[in-house]
C-alpha cells in the first residue's frame, strides 16, 4: 500500500511540476542500486515481423520495438499507473474536451529535436490512418468523430475531443512517437498504404531513430535483435544516472518454451517469463543452488488470458438457444464449475479466482463485491437449479430431459492449443455429466475454432481474452453489440454491425449504459461506480462464467541487479533500471 | 545426353504449372485467411478486417489470385508479398536460404559417410556381430524420435554444464564477424542438429547399402571377377560401384527433405533455418509466402531427380538416356 501511495505522489508531483526536468524514475525500480556497462539478454519465441509499430500486428515486434519508441504518456512498467511520457505535464480545459501536452524537451537518438512537428506526423500518417495495419483510429474516436491535433508551438500540443474520454491516457500509453524527419521521405502521402512499407525488418539501422531506452543495432535474421544504450534518454535514476544502465540489449530469438527454459538454466538469458509446467522443476533447483531466483506473484499482466466458459445465446438448436438464454441454467451450470480443481489439477494450484474479468491486483476498476456474488462448487444447487427449470430424467436413463422429450445435450468446443483449455473441458464435463447433461467435447484446430465463435456457429465453448488496466479497452468484448460479444450476436445490427437493444435482455441493457456512461466520465470514482456495476450484473447474470487466472512466473539470473520482489508481492523489473551486478 | 536433359527441363515448365494450382488449392483448402487470426482482437474492428481484406485482395475470388499470383510471377518474376512481413517472399525465403542449405548438405554428408561404409562392412560381414551391432545402432536411430533425442541431448548438455545448448551459436557470436572462436563454437553447436537429424536417416541408407552390396557381392559377374584372378581389393572396389547405383537416387529424392522434413527438431533445437519460418507462415496462412515455399520444394525435387538421373548414367554406362 505504502509503495502504491509512493508511486501515486510522484505522479502527483509530476503533473503539478511544469519544469524541464529531467524523468526521475520511480526509486522502487533502482532499489537494489546501480551499475552501468555490460549486455541483457532476454528471448523472443517469434522472430519480428516488422520494426514498425503501426505496420505490424506481432507481440514480439511490439516487445522490440517499445524499447526504442515511446508514447506522450508512460505506464510504469510494474504497477501499470499513468505517468507522463514525452508529455511532461498535461492539462484540462474545464469541459474536459480539451487536454493541452507539454512536451519533454529532449532530443532523438541522432541528436534531432523532438518536437510537436513528430507528434502530429505519428497522429495523422499512422495512428489515425484506417489502412495501416496497427492504426488506433478507434481508439481515439467518441461519439463517431475523431479526436482533433492542433499544434500551439513546437513544444505544446492540445487534443480536442469530441467528448469526454478517460480511457486517452491509456490509448496514448499504447501510442509511440515517430520521428518525423526519418520517416516523412519515406511515405507516400497519397497512398496511405505505404506506411506499411516503412521500418521493415530488412530497412537499414541507420534509417531508424530512438527516444526509447535503447536503439535499433542490428537484426540477425530468425536469431537475435541487438540494441544499443540510447545516450539521449530522458529517464534517470534518483540519484541523476542516466538510464539504462545495460550498454546494450539483445533479444534472442528462441521459439521453443523448452529451449528457453534450457538457455535460461544455463545462464544465457538473464530474465524469462516461466511456463506453469516448468515452475516446479525450477523453483526445486534454485533451492537446490541453481544461479537463478523464480518469483511466483499476484497476477497484474494481461496474459496468460483468464478462460471463461459461454452459451451461445442464439444457438441454432432452439431447445438449447431457450436453455442457454436462461440466466437459472448459466448459475446451474456455475454451481457445477469445481475452479479450486481445475486451479490444483490443471494450473498446478499457480492460479487465482480472477474476477470479471477485472484482476483482483487492480486496484482502480476491481470491484470485491463480486467474491459474495460467485457461486461456489455445489452440484446438489446445481441439480435443483436445473429441476427448477423443467429438464428432469424422465426416463431415468440418467439424462434430462426436454420438456419435448429430446436429451439435454450440446457439444462443447475447445481450441487444440492452448493445452489448458482441453483439460478445463474436460473436469467440467464429468462435473455437468453428473447433473444428468450430456457434454460432447470438440477438439479443433484454434483458426477454425476462432471462425466458428466469429460466426455465432457453437453452442457453447471455452475461450480467452487478456486482460486490460482499464475496461474501456475491453469494450469490444464485454459491451453487448459489440463485434465480439460472441455468445449473444443478436445484440449487434448484422448489416450496419452497430448495437442493437432490440434482442438485449434488460441486464445487458444495463451492461451496455454502464459502458457507455465509462466511455464519457472524467470522475474516477463515478467511473469507477459503473464499471462496479457492470462486473455486478456479469457476477449475477453470467453471461459468461470465468475460472482462473494464471499467476505472474518469472525467472532472473542472480546476477541480475533491481529485478526482485518486493513485500508487497509485486516483482519489479525493466530493461532500463536492470544491472549487472 | 543433352537431348534428355534439355527434355527433362522443358518437362519441368508444365510439371510447375499444374504444382502452382496445386499448391495454391492446398492453401485454398485451409480454414479461414490471414485476417482470420484478427478475429479475437478487440483492438482491430470489422471495418478495419474489411479494409485489410481488400488491401491483400483476399476479397477477390480464389482464381482471380491465382491468375494474378501466377502472372506476376511469369510477367515480373515476383512471386507476391508475405501478408505479416509486408515483403516480398523471395527476399524472405533468399534470407533464410544460407543456414538451411549449409545444414542441409553436412547432414546429407554426414549420413552418407556414415552409411555407406556401415552398409558395406555390414555387407561383407553379413550376420557378424559386427553387422548385427551397426543394425541396432541404426534402427535406434531410426526409431526415436528425433525432437525427443534432441531434448536428451539438450539435458545432457545441461547437466555437464555445457551453454552449447540451441542454436549455432553463443549468444555472443551471433552476428559477430568469423573467427576461429567463433568457428570453434560453431562446431560445439553444430554437432547435435547433425548427429540428431542425421542419426534418423541412417539407418535406412544403411540398410539399402547392405542390401544393394549383398545383391552385388553374390552376383555371377563377381564371382567372374575372382576367376579371373583379380585381387580382393579389386573385386570389392567393382562391387561397391555396383551397389552405389540406387543410392544415387536415394539422394535426389533426399534433398527436398532437408529442406522441409524437419521442421519439429529445426524449432526444438532453434536453428534458423527455412522449416520453422514456412510453419509459421502456414499457421499464419500467409498465403504467397507459403505456395512459393511449395513451389520451391517442388523445384528442388524436380532439379535434384535430374541430376540424380544425370549422376546415375555418369556413374553406369549401362544406363541409356533414350
Amino acid at each position: 500500500m505504502k509503495r502504491f501511495l509512493s508511486v501515486l505522489l510522484l505522479t502527483v508531483a509530476f503533473f503539478t511540476m511544469c519544469l524541464a526536468a529531467p524523468f526521475v524514475e520511480d526509486s522502487v525500480l533502482t532499489a537494489q542500486g546501480s551499475k552501468n556497462g555490460g549486455t541483457l539478454r532476454l528471448a523472443l519465441p517469434s522472430a519480428p515481423q516488422s520494426f514498425n509499430f503501426y505496420g505490424v500486428l506481432d507481440n514480439s515486434a511490439y516487445t522490440v520495438i517499445n524499447q526504442f519508441l515511446a508514447g506522450l504518456v508512460d505506464l510504469h512498467p510494474v504497477t501499470n499507473v499513468v505517468r507522463p511520457g514525452l508529455a511532461e505535464s498535461w492539462e484540462f480545459s474545464k469541459d474536459y474536451m480539451e487536454i493541452t501536452f507539454k512536451l519533454r524537451d529532449v532530443k532523438w537518438s541522432d541528436g534531432v529535436p523532438f518536437t510537436a512537428d513528430d507528434v502530429l506526423f505519428t497522429m495523422d500518417y499512422f495512428v489515425m490512418n484506417k489502412v495501416a495495419k496497427g492504426n488506433s483510429v478507434d481508439r481515439f474516436t467518441a461519439a463517431g468523430k475523431q479526436v482533433e491535433r492542433v499544434k500551439i508551438n513546437p513544444k505544446t500540443v492540445k487534443a480536442v475531443l469530441p467528448a469526454p474520454m478517460p480511457g486517452i491516457f491509456q490509448s496514448l500509453a499504447q501510442a509511440n512517437i515517430y520521428p518525423k524527419h526519418k520517416l516523412e521521405a519515406k511515405i507516400d502521402k497519397s497512398n496511405p498504404d505505404s506506411v506499411n512499407k516503412v521500418w521493415l525488418t530488412d530497412t537499414p539501422t541507420k534509417d531508424f531513430a530512438s527516444i526509447g531506452p535503447y536503439m535499433l543495432s542490428d537484426y540477425i535474421v530468425d536469431q537475435k535483435v541487438v540494441l544499443k544504450k540510447n545516450p539521449n534518454y530522458w529517464k534517470v535514476d534518483s540519484k541523476n544516472n542516466k538510464l539504462p544502465y545495460f550498454d546494450s540489449l539483445e533479444y534472442l530469438i528462441v521459439k521453443d518454451a523448452e529451449v528457453r527454459t534450457a538457455m535460461f538454466m544455463s545462464g544465457q538469458l538473464d530474465w524469462m517469463d516461466v511456463e506453469a509446467t516448468a515452475y516446479p522443476t525450477l523453483k526445486q533447483k534454485e533451492l537446490s543452488g541453481a544461479p537463478f531466483t523464480i518469483f511466483l506473484a499476484e497476477p497484474t499482466k494481461n496474459v496468460p488470458s483468464p478462460v471463461h466458459i459461454a452459451f451461445n445465446f442464439d444457438a441454432s438448436n432452439i431447445n438449447l438457444k431457450n436453455l442457454f438464454s436462461n440466466t437459472k441454467f448459466r448459475q446451474a451450470m456455475e454451481f457445477a464449475l469445481d475452479r479450486y480443481r481445475i486451479i490444483d489439477e490443471v494450473y498446478q494450484g499457480l492460479a487465482v479466482l480472477g474476477g470479471v474479468p477485472v484482476l483482483p491486483s487492480n486496484k482502480a476498476f476491481y470491484n470485491p463485491k463480486i467474491e459474495n456474488i460467485r457461486r461456489g462448487f455445489d452440484l446438489s444447487k446445481a441439480a435443483t437449479y436445473l429441476d427448477e427449470l423443467g429438464i428432469k430424467d424422465t426416463n431415468k436413463d440418467g439424462i434430462r430431459e426436454f420438456k419435448d422429450g429430446t436429451k439435454v445435450e450440446f457439444t462443447l468446443l475447445v481450441a487444440n492449443s492452448p493445452v489448458d483449455h482441453q483439460d478445463v473441458g474436460l473436469v467440467f464435463k464429468e462435473n455437468v455429466e453428473k447433473l444428468g447433461i450430456k457434454i460432447n467435447l470438440q477438439v479443433l484446430d484454434a483458426t477454425l475454432v476462432g471462425q466458428k465463435f466469429g460466426s455465432g456457429d457453437f453452442e457453447a465453448g471455452i475461450r480467452a481474452f487478456g486482460n486490460q488496466p482499464d475496461p474501456e479497452l475491453r469494450k469490444a468484448i464485454w459491451q453487448p453489440g459489440r463485434q465480439l460479444y460472441y455468445f449473444h450476436r443478436t445484440t449487434m445490427n448484422q448489416n450496419t454491425k452497430e448495437p442493437d437493444q432490440t434482442y438485449m435482455y434488460d441486464w445487458e441493457k444495463e451492461v451496455f449504459e454502464m459502458f457507455e456512461k465509462g466511455a464519457v466520465t472524467m470522475n474516477p470514482e463515478l467511473r469507477k461506480s459503473y464499471y462496479d456495476k457492470w462486473q455486478e450484473l456479469y457476477a449475477e447474470y453470467l453471461p459468461v462464467i470465468f475460472l482462473c487466472k494464471g499467476k505472474n512466473l518469472y525467472g532472473a539470473n542472480k546476477t541480475l541487479g533491481n529485478a526482485y520482489q518486493a513485500k508487497d508481492g509485486l516483482v519489479y523489473f525493466s530493461t532500463w533500471t536492470a544491472y549487472r551486478k | 545426353m543433352w537431348s534428355f536433359i534439355v527434355r527433362r527441363v522443358l518437362i519441368i515448365i508444365p510439371m510447375m504449372f499444374i504444382i502452382s494450382i496445386l499448391c495454391f488449392a492446398i492453401t485454398e483448402l485451409q480454414p479461414g485467411d490471414f485476417l482470420t487470426q484478427y478475429l479475437d482482437n478487440p483492438r482491430i474492428s470489422a471495418e478495419q478486417i474489411e479494409l485489410m481484406r481488400h488491401r491483400y485482395g483476399l476479397d477477390k475470388p480464389a482464381y482471380e489470385r491465382y491468375f494474378m499470383w501466377i502472372g506476376n510471377i511469369l510477367t515480373k518474376g515476383d512471386f507476391g508479398y508475405s501478408f505479416a512481413f509486408e515483403r516480398p517472399v523471395g527476399d524472405l525465403i533468399w534470407e533464410r536460404m544460407g543456414w538451411t542449405v549449409i545444414i542441409a548438405l553436412l547432414t546429407m554428408i554426414f549420413q552418407w559417410i556414415l552409411a555407406v561404409p556401415m552398409g558395406i562392412y555390414s555387407a561383407l560381414h553379413p550376420y557378424s556381430v559386427g553387422d548385427y551391432s551397426l543394425t541396432v545402432l541404426g534402427f535406434v536411430g531410426l526409431s526415436i524420435p528425433d525432437f525427443f533425442l534432441a531434448l536428451l541431448f539438450m539435458i545432457f548438455m545441461l547437466n555437464i554444464g555445457s551453454t552449447n545448448i540451441g542454436g549455432l551459436f553463443s549468444p555472443q557470436f551471433i552476428g559477430a564477424s568469423w573467427s576461429f572462436a567463433k568457428f570453434w563454437d560453431l562446431l560445439g553447436h553444430l554437432w547435435m542438429p547433425l548427429v540428431v537429424v542425421g542419426l534418423g536417416g541412417l539407418a535406412g541408407l544403411m540398410r539399402v547399402m547392405r542390401g544393394n552390396m549383398l545383391d552385388v557381392v553374390g552376383s555371377p559377374y563377381i564371382t567372374a571377377l575372382r576367376a579371373h584372378g583379380l585381387d580382393e581389393k579389386t573385386v570389392k572396389r567393382h562391387a561397391i560401384k555396383n551397389a552405389l547405383n540406387p543410392m544415387v537416387s536415394i539422394a535426389g529424392a533426399e534433398l527436398p527433405n532437408v529442406f522441409s522434413g524437419t521442421i519439429i527438431i529445426a524449432i526444438v533445437l532453434n536453428i534458423p533455418t527455412m522449416g520453422p519460418f514456412f510453419y509459421s507462415a502456414l499457421l499464419n496462412h500467409d498465403q504467397y509466402l507459403v505456395m512459393t515455399f511449395l513451389m520451391f520444394i517442388a523445384l528442388i525435387t524436380q532439379i535434384a531427380n535430374l541430376f540424380a538421373d544425370i549422376a546415375l548414367a555418369m556413374l553406369d554406362p549401362r544406363i541409356r538416356m533414350n
